[in-house]
């Protein structure tokens, strides 16, 4: 009898776990293993066979000027977008802290890029971004300074993806951390009050350490994002000109759908999460220092 | 000291007023630029429009796929999402009330896909749909997104908070997990699956690198893919900007429109406050 009822349990559990388990196993957890062993390989999708090639695809990868540029692409992309989203968002959030007449539609307004397609407004930026008759050169021209050529010079293409990212993302940031600011105990700031703190010293001493648990999960949240923006490279450069926004996702969207490399795509992806494995642990363990529970 | 707070009343302003003008743009762009002429479109000193060019919108609604690939989103989307509320709601439940071997490492290992780029999957999955002869098919799209990781979190999040006196009550009334998930369960976490789902919409409405992968024909292509080609159909004789801008607006405003009536369901779901209200 007890048997029977330990055994209906163990059946529910499975029951209750399978239907998200079976899909996370097929379309996560065994992709990963499986690109790890094409990585290995030197496959190209059409031919029925291939050879082992073990290390090769990597030490190929490390031999490129392309995978070193689209590493330090990868990087300019992230940091550039991770700083503004981070340093703005947080100083509208203060801004918006105290309830005013039409913050309602301020928040509205600075969030709503979060909910549109990448997509569409990359398109639309493509059209503002246009070197002759763009809006983004007109404004320049009114600002008296010098036009740009935006997406179709390899000098500017990668600001101005990172302009249409940091866009998006801001309210984003900027919602994270208001409801932050709104957990910060009002006592922390009186007891700073009493002691005649300067508004400058209260941010530092109260405000930032109590929001850093924020601030951290929005560093990593933006870090893996960016690690896999597509879809406005796609639609603004294609990872052009001349390569200059070839980030290492789009850098493996090229060579497995593209080219159909298969081994060398996969390889672009093993190194890929491994660097995000790589720098969360980092964050991690500098987290301890900097960030207070 | 009045006229100190006054200046830095205004320069909040000022700050904030730059922030929103910047935001807004690029949507005003786009609906003026929909509205102009082609000639208009290329004359960077005609900011408004001489006169609305509302059959620009009339072109693309009633002569262009857009609106079948609006719809195509929307099946997708409404199916996908549906899948994804009763498979992350059944492991959150049984992460969170039943007792089970390996339970730490199944949370571990759902936790560690949350952080990794999905993207790297895509050629083994792909492999799989197309050996599954699921290529260019709705199901092969539904399933290999049934699952959603942040939804699991969300939910889980959420369970959490019921106390667990409430299940064993309902279990010793006998009622079955089934039941208490959806009896009991979620109707106390409403506002977080109202979130889940509002948030899972947004996100596979819009998705774009999966499905243009996986989808190739017209018929089958969803919203972002099909507004793509529409851009670089006319790339050949200069875009039509007033044409693809009019595509866009279709696309952008119903969103926005979405968003302003569901605001505080985005905000409650970013800003973690998943609590039992509502």
């Amino acid at each position: 009898m007890k048997k029977r009822i330990n055994i209906r349990k163990v059946g529910s559990v499975w029951l209750f776990v399978l239907p998200a388990l079976i899909p996370l196993i097929v379309f996560w957890i065994y992709p990963i293993l499986r690109s790890v062993y094409i990585s290995f390989t030197d496959w190209d999708y059409m031919s029925p066979t291939y050879n082992f090639v073990f290390l090769d695809n990597f030490i190929a990868l490390f031999k490129d000027d392309r995978f070193y540029d689209a590493l330090w692409n990868t990087l300019v992309f992230t940091v550039g977008t991770l700083v503004p989203t981070i340093v703005l968002g947080l100083l509208l959030a203060l801004l918006m802290q105290k309830a005013f007449k039409g913050s309602g539609i301020v928040k509205f307004i600075l969030f709503s890029p979060w909910i549109t397609p990448t997509v569409a407004i990359s398109i639309v930026w493509t059209w503002i971004y246009d070197p002759d008759t763009g809006i983004a050169n007109a404004v320049l021209e009114f600002l008296h300074l010098p036009a740009l050529q935006w997406i179709k010079s390899s000098e500017t293409a990668m600001l101005a993806v990172i302009i249409v990212t940091v866009w998006k993302s801001l309210g984003y940031a900027m919602i994270f951390y208001l409801s932050a600011l709104e957990k910060v105990p009002g006592e922390l700031y009186e007891a700073s009050g009493l002691d005649g703190a300067k508004s400058w010293q209260r941010f530092r001493d109260v405000t930032l350490p109590c929001i850093s648990p924020t601030t951290f999960f929005l560093v990593i949240i933006t870090m893996v994002s960016s690690l896999q923006a597509y879809d406005q490279i796609q639609i603004l450069t294609q990872g052009g000109p001349s390569g200059s926004t070839r980030t290492l996702l789009y850098m493996y969207y090229q060579l497995g759908f593209e080219e159909f490399n298969m081994g060398q795509a996969t390889a672009v992806a093993i190194v890929m999460i491994i660097l995000t494995v790589l720098l969360s642990a980092i964050q991690f363990t500098a987290s301890k220092k900097w960030v207070h529970y | 000291m009045k006229i100190k707070t006054g200046i830095q009343k205004t320069g909040k302003i000022i700050i904030l007023l730059v922030f929103c003008v910047f935001t807004v743009f690029p949507f005003i762009w786009m609906v003026l630029s929909a509205l102009k002429t082609k000639a208009e479109v290329m004359d960077v000193s005609a900011f408004f429009p001489a006169e609305f060019q509302w059959q620009n919108f009339y072109e693309v609604i009633f002569n262009s796929p857009l609106l079948k690939y609006v719809a195509n989103s929307l099946y997708v989307s409404a199916f996908t999402l549906l899948i994804q509320i009763v498979t992350g709601a059944m492991i959150a439940y049984a992460i969170v009330f039943m007792n089970f071997k390996g339970k730490k490492v199944l949370f571990a290992i759902i936790m560690g896909t949350y952080m990794l780029p999905t993207a790297a999957t895509y050629i083994p999955s792909y492999i799989i749909l197309a050996n599954g002869g699921l290529l260019n098919t709705y199901t092969g799209l539904i399933i290999s997104g049934c699952v959603s990781i942040f939804g699991i979190f969300l939910l889980r999040q959420a369970f959490m908070q019921v106390p667990a006196g409430m299940i064993e009550a309902a279990r010793i009334d006998g009622a079955s997990h089934w039941q208490i998930l959806w009896r009991v369960v979620c109707p106390m976490t409403k506002s977080s699956f109202i979130t889940m789902g509002l948030m899972n919409f947004i996100t596979c409405y819009n998705n774009y690198m999966w499905p243009s992968l996986i989808t190739d024909t017209d018929e089958k292509m969803l919203v972002s893919q099909g507004l793509r080609k529409f851009f670089i159909e006319g790339g050949a004789y200069g875009t039509e900007w007033p044409l693809v801008m009019a595509g866009s607006a279709i696309i952008v405003l119903p969103l926005l429109i979405l968003f302003a009536f569901t605001q505080k369901w985005f905000i409650n779901g970013i800003g973690g406050d998943t609590g039992m209200k509502g």
